[in-house]
């Protein structure tokens, strides 16, 4: 496709490669992606579960926690998304970790007991898309609900218009066990999320298409690294975290919790 | 994003991170003017890490302003060179 439309292909391919050697990667460490979408999201974003794979394996990316795209389908409940993603994971065991999304202004009794019986091991949230406030009551109760469960839960966190930073505070305040993974590094309103969750070890931060400026002033035992796949790609994701991981200075243990480690100590061993 | 025969101040990098970070924006609106911020990011970055990514970024939207593939790609290349003039930027004193 994209020499039809007149690229360079060897000169894409030479840039892949050098954003590829921007990452270092540690003997024996394995990258784990914490942020993936599957499916077809109604903004036309696209990925299949043997495409992702395909790029993970060109990528050297040994599994991916993957959930719906923003399909909510006719009941908007994400069932039948939920369904396709837990289908991915059996078909790629080991490769693909599956979160469900859920919209916590609807009911989420079914939503949960369809997770409870596929495997499901995490929850993603967005509260832009799906209209909530990551404080409100409704939000609060599926992160009990997931909580209970051991499930972490992966907020969106970023790009939006509101203040984020006491929002995460008095969700964390109602709910001081939950373990949350907020993507995007935060972005758009960082400062405020990293002084607001700061002492809180179930708070990280996912990488995907994060500020460089956000990363290098976490401690890396903070960060997992995250693509956000189709809207990311994996080339752009690694090269970021390999130009924090060098303005930072970050070793090679603080890149193996980065690359993969922390994430599994949350959601357990992958592999088939 | 050493400049070949040259040194690259915090100058040179803020301003690259300013016009690529608007051609960032620009490419994810979808805005027209996203090619010719592009093409001015290339520029400010020349002879350093950050030109050839933004280059070909600018190149590809000019060749095919309209195609989702050649946005994603050109975005993607355009959120690289950011990262490497935002790390001259961030190392600078």
């Amino acid at each position: 496709m994209l020499a039809a439309a007149g690229a360079d292909i060897d000169a894409l391919r030479e840039i892949e490669a050098w954003a590829r050697r921007a990452v270092v990667v540690p003997d024996g460490a394995q990258i784990v992606d914490a942020h993936v979408h599957l499916g077809i999201d109604r903004d036309g974003h696209a990925l299949a579960a043997a495409d992702l794979v395909a790029d993970m394996d060109a990528n050297g990316i040994a599994a991916s926690v993957a959930f719906p795209a923003d399909e909510p389908g006719m009941d908007g409940d994400f069932r039948e998304a939920n369904s396709r993603v837990a289908d991915a994971a059996v078909a790629y065991p080991g490769r693909i970790i599956p979160f469900c999304r859920i919209d916590p202004t609807l009911p989420i009794g079914r939503v949960l007991a369809d997770a409870d019986t596929t495997g499901v091991r995490g929850v993603k949230l967005h509260p832009v898309a799906q209209r909530f406030h990551p404080e409100g009551d409704e939000c609060v109760r599926v992160v009990r609900e997931a909580t209970d469960r051991g499930w972490p839960v992966l907020f969106h966190a970023g790009f939006g218009a509101r203040p984020l930073g006491d929002a995460f505070a008095r969700l964390i305040d109602q709910v001081p066990d939950a373990r949350l993974i907020l993507a995007h590094g935060g972005r758009g309103d960082h400062r405020a999320l990293a002084a607001a969750t700061a002492g809180h070890p179930g708070v990280l931060f996912d990488s995907s298409i994060a500020a460089l400026p956000d990363l290098v002033t976490l401690a890396p035992e903070r960060i997992v690294f995250g693509s956000d796949r189709p809207y990311g790609d994996h080339a752009q994701a690694l090269h970021l975290v390999g130009v924090a991981a060098r303005v930072a200075g970050w070793d090679d243990t603080a890149m193996r919790g980065v690359l993969g480690e922390t994430l599994l100590k949350w959601i357990g061993p992958v592999g088939s | 994003m050493d400049r070949t025969g040259g040194v690259v101040n915090r100058a040179d990098a803020i301003r690259v991170v300013a016009l690529t970070a608007q051609a960032e924006m620009a490419l994810v609106r979808r805005d027209e003017v996203s090619g010719a911020l592009l093409a001015q990011a290339a520029r400010a970055a020349e002879g350093t890490s950050a030109a050839a990514v933004l280059a070909e970024a600018g190149r590809l939207m000019r060749a095919a302003p309209k195609q989702e593939a050649v946005r994603q790609a050109a975005l993607s290349l355009c959120r690289m060179g950011l990262r490497e003039a935002e790390a001259v930027a961030l190392r600078e004193t």
